[in-house]
């Protein structure tokens, strides 16, 4: 547990107290919908899991990134946005997958296409977003999200 | 009738699971793997998740609707943006996280804008994040890719707001507690309106709950079951 969740669990305990202390009916209202939450959204979240469990078995990221470090930049860029848009990686995978592709000669550019799309992007997390936004919502997000991911990774490699 | 209603609503679990028994059969090896690799965000999820609910019922109890309005609505403009660049920084866990907190704030009054800086800042711009980054590819590649990311942020946050009208988020899901019409599905028959017209009515050509005080639950279950195409709904959990 890094220190930022195990922050947010002290956080939410204090004021857990304070409401405790303050209002026994409405804490205990509190819980209940804290546990209405989690059953609403526990079989969206497990497919989720399921899925992106799939997905890095079906997609290795290490051969993605074997098969990106030998083409051109712009398909590159484009497998790479690509990819990232599909999966959800955690950092301590990412990060250094991302560090031997920049070392690899791959370039900046398709290596931050693959950084920001990863985490920003998610087809995945689409029918969880979509019943908790909208279909309008999550498309228009995830759509903007990709196009800047691109833009942040050309003006990225104009930088370095 | 019920089972394929219950397959449409999970119509992605019925997917992942077929996938996986197909696996199994074709290539027992690759399914465990699989569901191995699932394994540490199942770790992940149960790490985080129930706090998050936790924190985001706590705020919806005691966070006054103005509260959070003066701060993330619409006219909280520079200072809106900023706190929620910050939420999003110190927040952990994965990006899905931050769904119910966002319909919760964006319920109490919070602006498209903010919400969409809120989820991306979560997703892409999370301090340990940053510092993970920093260790493998540089500071100075962190540096600039969180300043490009930022700008980016602000400006398609903006973009957003400006496709997006507040009424199009429907939330509904997230199980919240009282009585809801999904709009998307409200058809505009005026039915409920006509037989529970104390607490239902129409706008815009589709039906809407009015504030109330007290349900006739006999009234309310003939309003629900006359719908038809059943976009009322009722959570009954917090009314004690």
């Amino acid at each position: 547990m890094d220190v930022f969740t195990l922050a947010i669990w002290i956080g939410t305990l204090i004021f857990l107290g304070i409401s405790l202390a303050k209002d026994k009916v409405k804490t205990k209202q509190v819980l209940k919908m804290a546990l209405g939450m989690g059953k609403g959204m526990a079989p969206s979240i497990l497919s989720i899991i399921f899925a992106i469990g799939l997905i890095l078995t079906l997609l290795p990221p290490a051969e993605i990134a074997a098969f990106v470090s030998n083409q051109s930049v712009l398909l590159a860029t484009v497998v790479g946005a690509l990819f990232g848009t599909i999966t959800l990686v955690p950092a301590f995978i990412a990060f250094p997958l991302v560090a031997t592709l920049v070392k690899a000669g791959v370039g900046v550019v398709p290596s931050v296409a693959f950084l920001t799309t990863l985490t920003m992007v998610g087809v995945v997390t689409f029918p969880l977003e979509k019943k908790a936004f909208g279909v309008k919502f999550t498309a228009v997000r995830n759509g903007l999200s990709f196009l800047f991911a691109i833009a942040i990774a050309l003006v990225m490699g104009v930088i370095i | 009738m019920t089972i394929i209603k219950k397959i449409r609503e999970n119509l992605f679990l019925v997917i992942v699971a077929l996938i996986y028994i197909i696996m199994f059969i074709a290539k027992p090896a690759m399914g465990i793997e699989a569901l191995k690799s699932s394994g540490y965000y199942i770790k992940e999820m149960l790490m985080i998740m129930p706090v998050i609910f936790i924190l985001t019922a706590l705020l919806d109890m005691w966070v006054p609707k103005e509260k959070i309005m003066r701060y993330l609505g619409k006219e909280a403009n520079a200072k809106g943006v900023v706190l929620s660049f910050v939420v999003g920084s110190i927040s952990a866990g994965p990006v899905y996280a931050a769904f119910p907190m966002c319909v919760m704030l964006h319920k109490k009054g919070a602006s498209i804008r903010n919400i969409v800086i809120i989820l991306s800042s979560w997703a892409v711009i999370k301090i340990p994040m940053l510092l993970n980054e920093a260790k493998f590819l540089g500071p100075k590649f962190m540096a600039i890719r969180w300043v490009l990311t930022v700008i980016a942020i602000i400006i398609f946050s903006w973009i957003t707001a400006k496709i997006i009208k507040d009424e199009e988020l429907p939330g509904e899901v997230m199980a919240q507690a009282g009585l809801h019409i999904n709009r998307d599905a409200c058809m505009g028959c005026t039915l409920c309106a006509r037989n529970y017209p104390e607490v239902f009515e129409m706008e815009n050509k589709k039906a809407l709950v009015k504030s109330y005080d007290a349900l006739d639950p006999d009234r309310l279950e003939n309003a629900i079951k006359s719908c038809p195409v059943k976009a009322i709904s009722y959570n009954n959990s917090m009314n004690m």
